[in-house]
């Protein structure tokens, strides 16, 4: 039981961090970006050549790998989301490609074979007769942190007002004073960051291979269905859902399973309440 | 000295044109009416201003051209605009709506804040409402509250009163007037109502099929037959 609790919560942190990223692009750019968990995938790999091939500390290999996805966020803004004027399906079919190429190339430079990434923090504390590494409370106080920064800054600062602002009504938001497509840019720089930065922690958890950006775009599609697109409460609340729906799965049923459920909560969510339980489309 | 020049503008939305050439000036201080039907131009021409249609011809604020900026640089040039559909952020209070006028004007946010609650008091009770809950006439002054949080040297109102019950017009009115007399604000307001225009107004310009009609004090127009029989039904 204990073991669920701990498990679930460290997971859940997690998923929210994953899905907090693709729902500030889904609010303000108005696009699906079907690429985002190919953001992960950049940021893993990024960490692992950093840390483990340069053999740099593993702090700079966190930094960079957010830098990677920041500047993956801005140049897919600059190269296909301006180009394409935000509209809806090319974009979704573009980043979709995107997301094989980014694939092949990382197949090319690191190879097929999945690598394990050595901790962030060795060691392991013990919670009563559970032992818990170092790494995954790490990742979810780093989370958390990340998640609160960016609810105050959204509530609490002009630049995230004008997030809010454009989310909701971009001609309002323009004449306010507030460029859109400079806040545009701004939210797929900082979902590039925040989408390496859970990839880091994402390859932690399980391993490091090329295809591993598909999972966490189920999780993150499933979060941001269920929590209503938008929402950063909502999104917070279903991580929580899907994060201890896997690990009872996982640990009660059948490992196999842990991603079904997922699915089918999808599936169920879309057919009773197509917005959602917490559903509107801004961001606040 | 004249605060906004224009000169032969003419706008398109794709290959249609809305206006076509053209031309007046606004002074400091006054206001200015813009009258005319549906259709005729006016929401365009003050989009226009804006930056928001395709354009040719002259638009300057205080000397500057305006041609090439993006509607967020105009707004921190100086125009203030509200327009006909509002375009609030509804799910944000009315304190936060009012702080995103004030994205441009950082500087100034706690005296405009100060101005907008002493003209729309109600707004100051209302503040932590959000929008989309409001009532038409709240909605109406919230967008012209946010348009006042940006420091503008002209502010444009457009058709404030469509859809409003004659009360709250009156109020509208009132707290332009009171903007134009205490605040010293120069502006541009386009109605429908051509009676609330002609309360208003110093001056009018009559808009037809994306031109300029007439254009002259409210005096020199209320003698003008055509423009008796076309607004005023006698």
């Amino acid at each position: 039981m204990l073991q669920i609790i701990i498990q679930g919560l460290l997971l859940s942190g997690l998923y929210a961090l994953i899905a907090v990223g693709f729902t500030l692009i889904f609010s303000v750019g108005r696009v699906l970006n079907l690429a985002y968990g190919a953001y992960l995938m950049l940021g893993g790999y990024a960490f692992f050549y950093v840390s483990q091939t340069l053999g740099m500390p593993k702090l700079l290999g966190v930094v960079a790998a957010v830098a990677v996805g920041v500047i993956a966020g801005l140049m897919k803004h600059r190269f296909i989301v301006k180009p394409l004027k935000g509209d809806m399906v090319p974009v979704e079919i573009a980043t979709l490609i995107l997301a094989v190429v980014l694939q092949s190339a990382v197949v090319l430079m690191f190879g097929d074979s999945s690598k394990i990434l050595h901790s962030i923090i060795p060691g392991v504390v013990q919670v009563g007769t559970v032992s818990v590494p170092y790494s995954n409370v790490f990742a979810m106080i780093v989370s958390w942190t990340v998640l609160i920064a960016l609810y105050l800054f959204i509530r609490k600062t002009h630049l995230g007002r004008a997030m809010q602002a454009v989310s909701m009504d971009q001609k309002g938001a323009a004449i306010s004073g507030v460029n859109p497509d400079h806040v545009n840019m701004m939210v797929w720089g900082i979902s590039g960051g925040l989408g390496a930065l859970g990839g880091v922690f994402f390859a932690s958890y399980t391993q490091l291979y090329p295809a591993m950006w598909v999972a966490p775009l189920i999780i993150a599609v499933a979060v941001v269905i269920v929590g209503g697109i938008g929402s950063i409460i909502g999104t917070l609340i279903v991580a929580h859902i899907i994060g201890f729906m896997e690990v009872m799965t996982t640990s009660l049923i059948a490992p196999e399973l842990r991603g079904v459920f997922t699915m089918a909560l999808i599936i169920i969510v879309l057919v009773v309440s197509p917005k959602g339980l917490f559903g509107r489309e801004e961001i606040h | 000295m004249a605060i906004l020049e224009i000169e032969n503008l003419s706008a398109f939305y794709g290959k249609a044109q809305a206006l076509d050439g053209v031309s007046f000036s606004v002074e400091e201080g006054e206001i200015v009416g813009v009258i005319g039907a549906n259709g005729a131009g006016k929401s365009t021409l003050l989009d226009s201003i804006m930056g928001m249609t395709q354009t040719t011809g002259a638009i300057r604020l205080a000397g500057a051209d305006l041609a090439g900026k993006t509607t967020a640089e105009i707004v921190k040039m100086g125009v203030g605009y509200a327009p006909e559909r509002a375009n609030l952020f509804p799910y944000m209070s009315v304190r936060d709506n009012l702080l995103v006028g004030a994205y441009t004007a950082r500087d100034d946010i706690e005296r405009n804040l100060e101005m907008v609650h002493d003209l729309f008091p109600r707004l100051k009770e209302r503040s932590t409402q959000e929008t989309g809950t409001q009532s038409g006439g709240e909605r109406q002054m919230v967008s012209v509250g946010r348009a006042l949080m940006t420091s503008p040297k002209l502010l444009m109102v457009d058709e404030p009163t469509i859809g409003l019950a004659p009360k709250v017009c009156l109020e509208i009115a009132e707290v332009l007037r009171r903007l134009n007399k205490d605040y010293g604000a120069t502006i541009i307001i386009t109605e429908q109502n051509v009676n609330f225009a002609l309360t208003l107004a110093e001056r009018l310009l009559v808009m037809e099929t994306g031109r300029i009609r007439m254009s002259g004090t409210v005096e020199e127009l209320r003698e003008n037959p055509a423009l008796t029989e076309a607004y005023f039904g006698h």
